[in-house]
């Protein structure tokens, strides 16, 4: 789906604030996301009517230290590669974690924009079962519930 | 499932756990008292008519004809899920099935993958997948004098305290994986009995001749870790991340690679002795 000119969040999901930091659950893709600081900071201000450069003021704002406009494109993309925004018409320019930090001073202020993902497991997963070609005693224990008799392998 | 229903039973038992009502009948009646044994900790007797699982078990007569190979057999409603000549191996099904089938259904509590110990009135939660060597830290830890909780889950309630959940050890003690159980008890240690506020969380991979080291983890990073490790984040996301949320407010996090459980169980004690002490102070 693409819409509007300018980064918008997805409203689709469910989230969770620890302290600075938001955990989002991505119900589409059964995903978990904790954004850090500042790239929670970004993403909720993603309404699709700011840019960058206004994104990077409000930032500047609402930390109290210099957020430049590298460390808003470093949080865009971090929030696109885990698909927590709406994809727009005018992609969002590409900057890497390099020339974020150089924006940033050795001693920033703010931490880099950082979304760490993990997918949410099925039951069966998340239960203590032996993944396949795993070596079994019994068929309980393998998650295919098929020890094979021979081999003591989960099939 | 009709067909199911028109086999001879001769036993039943209904079965309350967690909020979640499960039923298992028999072909023999004998079979019972085995089948009661493998029941979720602190289950109850249901005397609901429906249940929202049924587990029919039947069991392989003595036939005597050569070549005959006796069958038991195993359904979940009607789907057949274990078939085996050794009756063992179709009960650790049983018991594998109505645990998970529990923790995925439970509409009071969240079930989180986890060794749990409790140590010094707070609970000690070891997320991770199997053969991640909770059960190893867990036993290790009862050796020091922790209470036991569970190998298996970490049982949340509303408030993000944790509940028991003691059945008994699966301890793997040969590489065939062939699991022998134990009970706390017989290891010389004690159950614990009530919920439990979380005081620590601790992600560990086990590598040979690694040293523990861990490394602290936020709040944030944290939750997504125990969320990773839920049962049933995907039926219920909302109703895990209230409670991940409510359990991680008074729990510190860390991530490492241990090696040789004694000293990392010493290590993660200590690291709740002392959020303990700095809490007091």
């Amino acid at each position: 789906m693409k819409e509007g000119e300018y980064p918008r969040a997805r409203l689709d999901c469910l989230t969770r604030e620890f302290g600075d930091e938001l955990l989002v659950y991505d119900q589409q893709r059964n995903v978990g996301h904790c954004l850090n600081p500042t790239a929670a900071a970004a993403w909720k201000l993603c309404d699709g009517k700011k840019d960058t450069s206004e994104l990077a003021n409000i930032l500047t704002q609402q930390f109290s230290a210099p957020v430049d406009e590298p460390v808003v494109l470093l949080a865009l993309e971090e929030l696109s590669k885990a698909r927590l925004l709406i994809e727009v018409e005018k992609p969002v320019r590409r900057t890497s974690r390099r020339e974020a930090i150089r924006a940033i001073g050795i001693a920033g202020a703010i931490a880099l924009p950082l979304v760490t993902s993990l997918v949410a497991p099925t039951p069966a997963r998340a239960a203590s079962c032996l993944p396949k070609l795993s070596t079994c005693a019994t068929n309980a224990q393998c998650c295919s519930g098929n020890c094979n008799a021979s081999s003591h392998k989960c099939h | 499932m009709k067909k199911l229903d028109r086999l001879g039973w001769a036993a039943g038992i209904g079965v309350r756990a967690f909020g979640v009502h499960a039923g298992v009948r028999v072909n023999a009646a004998g079979m019972l008292p085995r089948i009661s044994g493998l029941m979720p900790p602190g289950w109850k007797n249901s005397g609901r008519a429906t249940v929202q699982r049924l587990y029919s078990l039947v069991v392989a007569g003595d036939s005597q004809r050569a070549g005959l190979r006796r069958m038991h057999i195993l359904y979940a409603d009607s789907e057949r899920i274990a078939r085996d000549t050794e009756l063992d191996q179709v009960l650790a099904t049983l018991e594998t099935d109505l645990h998970r089938y529990v923790a995925e259904s439970s509409p009071d509590m969240t079930f989180l993958h986890a060794g749990v110990v409790g140590w010094q009135g707070r609970a000690i939660l070891l997320p991770g997948r199997s053969l991640s060597g909770k059960t190893t830290l867990v036993q290790e830890m009862l050796r020091l004098g922790a209470t036991y909780y569970s190998d298996e889950f970490a049982v949340v309630d509303d408030s993000g305290n944790v509940h028991p959940f003691p059945r008994p050890l699966g301890i793997r003690e040969d590489a065939t994986y062939a699991q022998t159980k134990y009970s706390a008890e017989q290891l010389g240690a004690t159950s614990g009995l009530k919920p439990l506020p979380v005081g620590a969380v601790v992600m560990c991979k086990y590598r040979a001749g690694a040293r523990w080291k861990p490394t602290p983890l936020s709040h944030g990073r944290g939750a997504l870790e125990l969320m990773a490790n839920s049962i049933a984040v995907r039926n219920r996301p909302q109703h895990t991340l209230r409670r991940i949320h409510k359990l991680v407010s008074s729990a510190v996090f860390v991530k490492g690679t241990r090696g040789e459980a004694s000293e990392t169980a010493a290590s993660i004690l200590d690291l709740l002795n002392s959020a303990v002490r700095q809490e007091k102070a």
